[in-house]
């Protein structure tokens, strides 16, 4: 996959404060990219500085093929950005914001009113297009705020905690949204603290507290730390004897009893698995289900980030 | 797959159509504003007529007449009930060179500030448009309708001086000079309101400090007009165009000013 994003050593310092350091990224066209750290780590200021919004103390980047301090319009045309805040104008209708930005983005009228259509269909405005956007509800507002940013078909969509504070129903429409991006081959950089989004949506995860101090996939984050893991769930529940069959199969580190079951730890399950489950029925044992243990990512984070700290 | 971003830069023709047309709909939605705008003409336009038909009415006493050749000997001469008419109606065509520092004062700190309270200004800098081209359609769309405001006010002031007041008055206020600085002096003025507006707001979040402040533009127009009347200071043509040309270099420094004042990173990082 292509590079559509690539830091060298982006640096920006606010008088003593260093609130991004160094930081060297490589972003392919088409993922849904992670970007996770504490408050103030220095996430909005990283989107800020990518979209060409502020200028960096030192280092450099591409973004979309274009050069941050030389070509910083050109980036502001190939990437779309949903802040914190939805920032609409409240006392003007949906249609009325979203033609506006259209104008901003050079739309010319008729594609402004095609794209201003597509987004408020997608985001299940289209009825309510001609009320004041100050009567919508919260989601509705981050909705008609994602919609903007995406009106003029970014390359690269920057979204600062998208689904922050909305309910179920709404957050769905968001993450529906950025996988559809994705599947357009769009670029998608994600801030968010909410983990489990995180792992369903990213292909590549960040941690990130003023400089990198990770990237990876969310399955290697974890399997690194914590192994790969396999729980056995029997029936009845297992015995003594299980136990030490399993210990002595090949390619297992570990295995312990746990809740009615066995939890296995082997770096190659797709190796190992099999001839557990052999084993075990040869043994006499009843295998209810067998399934993959993951950690939660939360653990992964807090392993990473606080660590780090 | 590779995706195709479909936005440029808007030229700007459509760039200022679109925030004009953007912040009418907002100030038109926005009563108080409304309101604050329409105010001071209104006042003054009907202070202005009531004046001129109340001296018609009302013949000055001899005192009266003598304090006014006193105060202006511009209009010695001229019958006292004439003279009289004249006089309050020059006098409130100065009050009239107030409505373009006033009115558009009010829109263009609304125009700022009241994106900073709305925090519409990330994503609106976010778009590929540089912040002088957005700057000057902010401009034009506080100056066009403070311009308007301020011909039509001056255009029912002509006509109800035309039908109710003396030869003297209606001469008065169609005097060239008046015309002109109508025509010249009202766009100057209203840009230079606009642009210290705009200027102002870069560093105050408060709609009503702003205005305060701004409201000092209000000082040397008021003086330059009352030094006019009591024949102090008389413009003639050439002292005219001398601050026709002031009020240029002004607006272009005004501009400048508020231009470097508001660059992106100011925005984002200063203003809260």
């Amino acid at each position: 996959m292509k590079t559509v994003l690539r830091t060298e050593k982006l640096t920006k310092r606010f008088g003593a404060l260093t609130a991004v350091d160094g930081v060297d990224l490589e972003v392919r066209e088409g993922e849904v990219f992670g970007y996770l750290g504490p408050n103030g780590a220095g996430k909005t200021t990283t989107l800020r500085l990518l979209c060409a919004l502020i200028a960096p103390t030192s280092g450099g980047a591409e973004v979309a093929g274009f050069r941050l301090g030389r070509e910083d319009a050109q980036i502001r045309a190939q990437v779309g950005i949903l802040t914190e805040q939805p920032g609409l104008y409240e006392r003007q209708s949906a249609w009325e914001n979203l033609i506006f930005y259209a104008t901003l983005y050079g739309l010319g009228g008729p594609t402004a009113r095609a794209q201003s259509e597509r987004f408020l269909r997608l985001m299940g405005l289209w009825e309510r297009r001609f009320e004041a956007v100050a009567t919508f509800s919260r989601g509705m507002k981050q909705k008609m705020a994602i919609a903007r940013s995406a009106l003029h078909e970014p390359r690269i969509l920057f979204l600062d905690e998208p689904t922050t504070g909305l309910d179920p129903d709404a957050a769905k429409t968001v993450r529906e949204f950025i996988v559809a991006l994705r599947g357009e081959g769009r670029t998608v950089f994600l801030c968010t603290h909410n983990l489990d989004e995180a792992d369903r949506l990213c292909d590549r995860i960040a941690f990130f507290r003023h400089k990198i101090i990770r990237i990876d996939t969310p399955d290697h984050l974890r399997a690194e730390l914590y192994g790969r893991a396999t729980e056995f769930r029997l029936m009845p529940s297992p015995r003594p004897e299980d136990l030490v069959r399993v210990k002595a199969v090949p390619g297992v580190h570990d295995a312990r009893l746990e809740n009615g079951s066995i939890i296995v730890e082997a770096p190659d399950p797709l190796r190992t698995n099999p001839l557990l489950i052999r084993t075990l029925i040869d043994g006499g044992a009843q295998i209810a289900f067998v399934t993959e243990r993951k950690p939660h990512l939360e653990d992964v984070y807090l392993k990473i980030v606080e660590g780090h700290a | 797959m590779t995706a195709i971003a479909i936005a440029r830069r808007p030229d700007r023709p459509a760039l200022v159509r679109a925030v004009c047309v953007r912040e009418w709909r907002e100030a038109l939605a926005n009563k108080l504003l409304v309101g604050m705008t329409l105010l001071p003409p209104f006042v003054i336009l009907l202070a202005g007529i009531t004046a001129v038909a109340a001296a018609a009415v009302n013949p000055p006493s001899e005192r009266d007449v003598q304090a006014l050749y006193a105060a202006a000997p511009a209009v010695q001469g001229l019958d006292p009930k004439e003279a009289v008419q004249g006089f309050i109606a020059t006098y409130f065509l100065i009050l009239f060179m107030l409505i373009p520092t006033v009115v558009p004062l009010t829109m263009a700190i609304y125009s700022v500030i009241g994106e900073k309270q709305m925090r519409t200004l990330e994503p609106l800098l976010a778009a590929p448009v540089g912040v002088g081209e957005l700057l000057f359609a902010k401009s034009i769309a506080s100056t066009v309708p403070s311009v308007i405001v301020t011909w039509t006010a001056y255009a029912i002031y002509l006509a109800s001086v035309a039908s109710l007041g003396s030869r003297a008055a209606v001469n008065a206020v169609t005097a060239p000079r008046w015309i002109l600085a109508i025509v010249v002096m009202v766009p100057l003025l209203t840009l230079l309101s606009v642009n210290l507006g705009i200027l102002i707001s870069t560093r105050v979040n408060d709609v009503r400090v702003a205005q305060q402040i701004g409201g000092l533009v209000v000082v040397p127009v008021v003086g330059i007009g009352i030094a006019q009347v009591t024949g102090r200071v008389v413009i003639n043509n050439e002292g005219f165009l001398q601050f026709s040309l002031f009020l240029i270099a002004a607006d272009l420094v005004v501009f400048w000013l508020a231009k470097l004042a508001f660059q992106r990173e100011n925005i984002l990082v200063r203003w809260r």
